[in-house]
């Protein structure tokens, strides 16, 4: 506890923002993000590297943030990286920009942790059981959010434009219709039917796979 | 009335409020609660604050690539410097909360580096169901507690406080509202005792980025801390309890113990 408390000597900072771009190197100018899409997509190693520079750090925060720093987030952060170049050939630059696609499997890197940490725990308390000889009952509950998690994520994957682009400004910007309307320039009315159609498919995704999944 | 449109449920389902006379209506209707409740499943499994748009970018150490190239056999490697003017060091000292309704793991061993940003739209709506009595439909469990009144005020919202960094330590804190308007934070702090320094009480907004003083408070009792006058809860929801060195410095430490966001 008394180390706990000790004083770390960090402060509160307001954020700070790095304005100064990365310098040429040897000359040439750097390629700009779509360019960097482009070769990654054609399986240029410097275009993997350039776009670690790049949004190695959004994607890591995203991970530091679900798990705090340490080995899983390492492991996501890595594992983004491997399947996103192992998987290059599904890039497609027109449905959207690098670090987006970059994000969306880091969204699935963290639900797939989640989901083999429950399946671990389950393995525990069911080990726990056996060992107590106690009275079967019931198994260890498959915790239903985690599972449904997964699922759904691959569900949005299905989702075209512009229809995955809105829910996930819902979803993971938590922008009202209104806003999400202002952003992308459809009409209102566009917006809350393709919000309506999606939590439509969810809905039945989950009835579908996720009742058998729970069964 | 007729039901509520399918477009408007489905906005309901996303938290979004709602028109008048859908709201009034939905009140009312099971059935149109029904389907709300059925479409909100995925919400609630998709807009957690985990998956959220990136926030502050935290720069990976060096082993990261290292496994990435091994596993790639790619021999080109990221310049050292134009990965630091990506992913500067994080830039707030703020722990995080702790995550919820995560699998139990394994606590990270090193001093935690990020925030995680909190929902908006929720925890305000939340509070602008409760300031105009619309209680009882899809507010959670936390609700039920709360509108008691007794001699002290009338309580408008309340956290629980969950340790940060493994500190130990715990609380509960609400809002209590007097008849005059004046408000108060009622705090019981579950903390060990301080040698030197003491605990401050903030109250943050969602992104932890601005704060506000609420008072001194000791671990291990209740305290009552009057709240500033137009103080806007919905902008400062996150009760925090911070470790304060006596070094003069009127400025968050960065060493929080507790933490809570104010629900109503």
């Amino acid at each position: 506890m008394t180390d706990l408390l000790e004083r770390g000597g960090v402060r509160v900072r307001v954020g700070r923002v790095s304005s100064d771009g990365v310098p040429p190197l040897g000359g040439t100018p750097e390629p700009d993000d779509a360019e960097v899409g482009r070769r990654f997509a054609a399986g240029d190693e410097q275009a993997l590297a350039r776009a670690y520079e790049r949004f190695a750090g959004q994607v890591h925060g995203m991970a530091v943030r679900a798990f705090g720093p340490g080995p899983d987030a390492e492991d996501v952060t890595q594992q983004v990286f491997v399947s996103a170049w192992t998987g290059r050939t599904g890039y497609r630059p027109e449905q959207g920009p690098l670090p987006a696609w970059l994000v969306g499997i880091c969204r699935h890197k963290i639900a797939d942790t989640w989901a083999r940490r429950d399946r671990q725990r389950r393995a525990t308390e069911a080990a726990v059981t056996e060992a107590r000889s106690a009275a079967n009952t019931t198994g260890p509950q498959v915790d239903t959010v985690v599972a449904d998690r997964v699922l759904l994520l691959g569900e949005l994957e299905q989702l075209g434009q512009p229809q995955r682009g809105i829910i996930e400004l819902a979803f993971f910007e938590d922008l009202t219709h209104t806003q999400i309307a202002e952003r992308t320039g459809l009409p209102l009315g566009t917006v809350k039917s393709h919000i309506r159609r999606t939590l439509e498919r969810l809905r039945t995704r989950l009835e579908v796979d996720g009742a058998a999944l729970h069964a | 009335m007729p039901h509520c449109t399918p477009e408007q449920l489905s906005l309901a389902a996303l938290r979004e409020p709602l028109p008048e006379t859908d709201r009034a209506h939905l009140d009312g209707c099971a059935e149109c609660r029904a389907e709300v409740a059925s479409l909100r499943r995925g919400v609630d499994a998709l807009a957690v604050p985990q998956l959220a748009a990136p926030g502050a970018a935290v720069l990976p150490p060096p082993s990261v690539w290292a496994g990435i190239a091994a596993a790639t056999g790619v021999t080109t490697a990221p310049r050292p410097e134009a990965l630091a003017a990506a992913a500067p060091p994080p830039p707030v000292a703020v722990p995080p909360a702790p995550a919820v309704d995560v699998p139990p793991a394994a606590a990270p061993e090193r001093a935690p580096a990020a925030v995680v940003p909190l929902r908006t739209r929720r925890s305000r709506l939340l509070l602008a169901a409760a300031a105009s009595l619309v209680v009882g439909v899809g507010i959670g469990a936390g609700a039920v507690a709360l509108g008691t009144g007794d001699d002290d005020g009338l309580a408008v919202a309340a956290a629980a406080l969950d340790p940060l960094a493994g500190s130990g330590a715990s609380g509960q804190a609400r809002v209590v509202e007097r008849d005059d308007g004046s408000r108060a934070l009622e705090l019981t702090l579950d903390a060990a005792p301080l040698d030197e320094g003491y605990y401050e009480v903030w109250l943050l907004d969602e992104a932890v980025a601005r704060l506000v003083p609420v008072g001194v408070v000791q671990g291990g009792g209740d305290t009552t801390l009057e709240l500033p006058p137009g103080l806007d809860l919905g902008e400062y929801p996150v009760v925090d309890v911070s470790v304060e060195p006596l070094d003069g410095d009127p400025s968050h430490s960065g060493e929080s113990v507790v933490r809570g966001v104010l629900e109503s």
